[in-house]
């Protein structure tokens, strides 16, 4: 038999199926030789049966007919079964068919609306076609691609398994992670049949973050073809491609705002920009954007905005872009808290002066001789004078070449003269908006750290400023007198105490007003807990682990989150789109990878794709169901 | 009426254990009340047929007939001889007890059936039995398969009921019927004619006319009553058995199809209506009962058909 009537088994083998043929075979036969057994019932007049059974006499032809036809069934049957082990499969099922990675762009710009419903719908519904045009031996895998690449389904050449797979692509807001989706794909791909990638996008994709020349070498080796599906018309797009907020370091009560515009057109835009301040509308501004243009905007001394900001741009004449994902940006503001400072100093000026630039700070001044003061507070600040044991809450310890011996979280070691700060961790929120390279401090103690202590600066010889927690309690400590250096003399000074404060009362000097879709974001919570739970703008839930204070996950969406903590108090934040490239929607004109420019993709063999041995289980199926019907009907007994 | 049958203890206080089965005190009561509805038929319609044929010392007028040398004179009609000069001999009905024979096949066949024949044809015999006893009749109970086995002698009266249990109780349905040879052996044994009930479900191989002839041919009444159990007439069979007579042992394999079933049951039925046009060619009285009548029900339907005393 040629073409499709060709098969070949592939379950048991063909002398196997035989084998259980014969012997099943000839098991059914011997059976319907042997005498039947037949029921013995008792009848009280069988004389009556006599006359019955001389005209059943006259059917007796019709009976052995009867019986040669039930053997014949139950052969048939076996002949059913035995061919199902076998697995039959036409030769045109069996012959090598393609291995599809279908890497579907669910990136922000494939949420355009230049196809209608959107770019992503319509590169589902090519999917889908694609699925249809699947050949008998045709696998594919169904991924998602954003930041990474999830696999939606298995490799399957099942379309049906493959359809629903698709039900479960979902628009993100970030940038397409093309590296991501090569990684897997070739990974999938791997010793596979007729390899193929299919990348389903606008080809806007993010191809910084490799070298193309790699993966286009790993393709051509294992000779994985390379198909584009091209979705998208056009790209009349204006975004917001940066947007960020901070409060005035030494007035806090005032923000100053950076928002920047990005028009990746060919045109000038007209735009009309507002801010918002929670809620309410602080700024509005109309705009023209010339072709390719970014604009930053700043906004300084906002007052009486408490929480959160929000930036929108809309078009003058009233239309819609066709990307309205980058048309919002989202901000908030670290929440002010007042904090109760007890100073503990025979006197520093230097050290009065600084406090007094935060409002927000309730200083109780004591000295040495009346410590501890009445009350309770957030932060110690010991001058020149160290308790023996650590007070009750986060403390800075000042001078530390001034403590008693045996005094103070740190061991005093010695002293050296004319320390510099050679060695800074500028990534340390304390040492935020700080120039201390060339400050001169006549000596500082020589000190001893302990396991988890910091030295955030340091000269060759020993730390300056360290950082570290006693018996759970935070401190800082600086080894030397701020007396004895030009450090009060420059603005370093009161912004280290500042921060300082602001770390222990966790007013975070490292706050970030917003976080950036596709980046990792690491949210402050509560250093205690051990996880958090992340709800997104659309509500959706996730559980997230806290790590070393922070809450990491990667995040999706554009949108004001909420962090809810176990213990029911909330926190929000803002996220925004993160890549700029994403508000450059209009499609590419062509996709590769290197040197190697993606087509369109092959087709499939048009074939009977259906396994037979279920056909041939459900015909055995309907001959037992047809006899079992029949004998209980009285027709075949 | 029957509050003596409920008095009727056993020796040690406790009620008889026969109670419990057949005859139990459910039983009784329905056949209080089957005697006092019969007691209503035979006083309504049936007495007056109740009459021996026998002519002789009674007091009821029958006939005239020729006066003959020695004949009795007080018997001539003198009325007649002044009127038309005849010499007449008045004749009267000679009344006498009414015996009945109440004949129950316990041949291996009616122990088939659910309930077993034999169980109900204990029940209707001793239903018969009371309704006669009550009614002063001379009853007799006979069984038998291929010969007479049992015999409960004439008594009469309804407190002799007990007896009829006792004799019935003990029946087990064994043997083969043969009908012609049993009813011939009672026919030889009761010269005392009467009306014989046989109760039977009538399955003999040999046939069942020259049993029921015996009993026409030696001046008895016969009355059949053909037992039949609904599920021999419409057997629950299928496919391949092998079919056994309970009696001879005698086989048959065959294959039960719904068309051998409905073969089937049309034979039954026309052996049935075999039996009774026989009987009614006969002038037999004939009933037949079908086993999942209740005995009562059964027994006040032949009764009302009024075919069972002449």
């Amino acid at each position: 038999m040629n073409g499709v009537f060709a098969f070949t088994f592939t379950g048991l083998t063909t002398s196997g199926v035989l084998t259980v043929l014969g012997v099943a075979g000839g098991a059914v036969v011997v059976l319907y030789l042997l005498k039947l057994r037949r029921r013995r019932v008792e009848v009280p007049f069988v004389k009556l049966w006599h006359q019955v059974l001389a005209e059943k006499q006259t059917t007796r032809l019709f009976s052995q007919l009867k019986r040669l036809l039930s053997l014949l069934i139950a052969l048939l049957v076996v002949l059913g079964l035995a061919t199902a082990l076998g697995d039959p499969r036409s030769e045109g099922a069996l012959s090598e068919g393609r291995t599809l990675v279908v890497l579907i762009d669910a990136s922000a710009s494939m949420q355009a609306t230049d196809v209608e419903p959107s770019r992503l719908a319509k590169g589902i519904e090519r999917v889908d076609a694609l699925i249809e045009g699947l050949g008998p031996a045709d696998r594919m895998l169904i991924a998602q691609l954003d930041a990474t690449a999830t696999p939606v389904s298995p490799l399957s050449g099942e379309p049906r398994v493959l359809k629903d797979a698709l039900e479960n692509i979902e628009p993100t807001e970030v940038a397409a992670n093309l590296r991501a989706g090569l990684h897997l794909a070739l990974d999938v791909l791997r010793d596979q049949p007729q390899p193929e990638v299919v990348v389903v996008s606008d080809g806007n994709l993010d191809a910084t973050r490799f070298d193309p020349r790699v993966f286009e070498t790993r393709l051509s080796e294992r000779d994985v073809r390379l198909s584009w599906i091209e979705v998208g018309e056009r790209g009349r797009n204006v975004g917001i491609s940066a947007f960020s907020v901070r409060r005035y370091p030494l007035d806090k009560s005032q923000s100053e705002v950076l928002v920047e515009l990005n028009n990746p057109t060919d045109e000038v835009q007209a735009i009309e920009m507002t801010l918002l301040g929670d809620g309410e509308a602080v700024d509005v501004q109309r705009l023209n954007l010339d072709p390719g243009e970014r604009l930053r905007r700043f906004f300084r001394n906002i007052s009486g905005v408490d929480e959160a900001l929000e930036a929108r741009i809309t078009m003058v004449d009233g239309s819609h872009d066709d990307l309205q994902a980058d048309d919002r940006a989202y901000a908030r503001l670290p929440e002010r808290r007042r904090a109760r400072v007890c100073v503990v100093s025979a006197g520093n000026l230097y050290l009065q002066a600084a406090l007094l630039l935060d409002e927000y700070l309730d200083v109780t001044e004591v000295t040495p001789e009346n410590y501890p003061a009445e009350g309770e507070f957030d932060v110690y600040i010991f001058d020149a004078w160290a308790p023996l044991s650590p007070p009750d809450g986060a403390s800075l310890y000042l001078a530390a070449n001034r403590w008693e011996e045996g005094r103070g979280p740190l061991e005093i070691t010695g002293e050296f003269e004319t320390p510099y700060f050679d060695h800074l961790n500028r990534r340390n929120p304390l040492l935020r908006w700080t120039a201390l390279r060339d400050v001169n401090v006549a000596r500082a103690a020589e000190v001893r750290l302990q396991p988890g202590d910091r030295a955030i600066a340091r000269d060759d010889r020993g730390p300056l400023i360290v950082q570290g927690a006693r018996d759970g309690k935070r401190f800082v400590a600086f080894t030397f007198d701020v007396r004895e250096s030009d450090l009060p003399l420059r603005v370093a000074w009161p912004m280290l105490l500042l921060n300082t404060i602001d770390t222990f009362v966790q007013e975070d000097v490292g706050f970030v007003s917003s976080f950036q879709t596709g980046d990792t974001w690491h949210v402050p919570v509560p250093a205690h807990l051990e996880s958090v739970t992340i709800v997104d703008p659309h509500d959706a839930e996730r559980r997230v682990p806290v790590v070393e204070g922070r809450a990491v996950f990667a995040g999706l969406r554009t949108g004001f989150h909420t962090v809810r903590m176990d213990d029911g108090t909330e926190e929000r934040f803002a996220a925004n789109l993160g890549a700029g490239e994403e508000s450059h929607i209009a499609p590419a004109e062509e996709l590769s990878v290197g040197a190697m420019a993606a087509s369109a993709p092959t087709a499939g063999e048009i074939g009977a794709r259906r396994e037979i041995w279920l056909y041939l289980v459900l015909f055995v199926l309907g001959i037992l169901s047809v006899e079992w019907w029949t004998y209980h009907r009285r027709m075949t007994v | 009426m029957l509050d003596f049958l409920k008095r009727k203890k056993t020796p040690g206080g406790k009620r008889r254990k026969s109670d419990e089965d057949l005859f139990d005190e459910e039983f009784q009561r329905r056949l209080e009340v089957l005697a006092i509805v019969s007691r209503k038929i035979y006083r309504g319609r049936m007495r007056a047929e109740r009459r021996s044929k026998k002519t002789g010392a009674g007091i009821e007028f029958a006939d005239h007939r020729e006066y003959a040398p020695g004949d009795d004179f007080r018997y001539l009609d003198w009325n007649v001889y002044q009127r038309t000069g005849r010499l007449l001999v008045r004749l009267f009905e000679e009344e006498e007890d009414l015996s009945v024979y109440i004949l129950v096949d316990q041949s291996r066949s009616m122990g088939m059936g659910d309930p077993p024949k034999l169980d109900y044809a204990k029940r209707v015999a001793a239903a018969l039995a009371y309704v006669g006893l009550a009614n002063l009749d001379r009853i007799s109970v006979l069984s038998f398969d291929e010969r007479m086995e049992a015999r409960l002698a004439p008594t009469r009266g309804k407190n002799r009921i007990f007896k009829v249990f006792d004799f019935l109780r003990p029946l087990q349905a064994d043997g083969e019927t043969r009908l012609e040879d049993s009813l011939k052996t009672f026919a030889a044994q009761n010269k005392r004619r009467g009306i014989a009930i046989l109760i039977s479900d009538l399955y003999d191989p040999a046939g069942f006319e020259d049993g029921i002839n015996q009993l026409r041919y030696a001046k008895f009444e016969p009355f059949v009553l053909h037992l039949l159990d609904p599920a021999e007439a419409n057997p629950p069979l299928h496919g391949d058995v092998r079919l056994v007579d309970h009696e001879t042992g005698e086989f048959r394999e065959v294959t039960i199809t719904p068309r051998v079933l409905k073969k089937y049951r049309e034979a039954h039925e026309a052996y049935r209506k075999e039996i009774a046009n026989f009987c009614g060619t006969k002038q037999v009285a004939y009933h037949a009962l079908s086993t999942d009548t209740p005995f009562d029900e059964a027994v006040l339907e032949v009764l009302r058909a009024g075919g069972l005393v002449r």
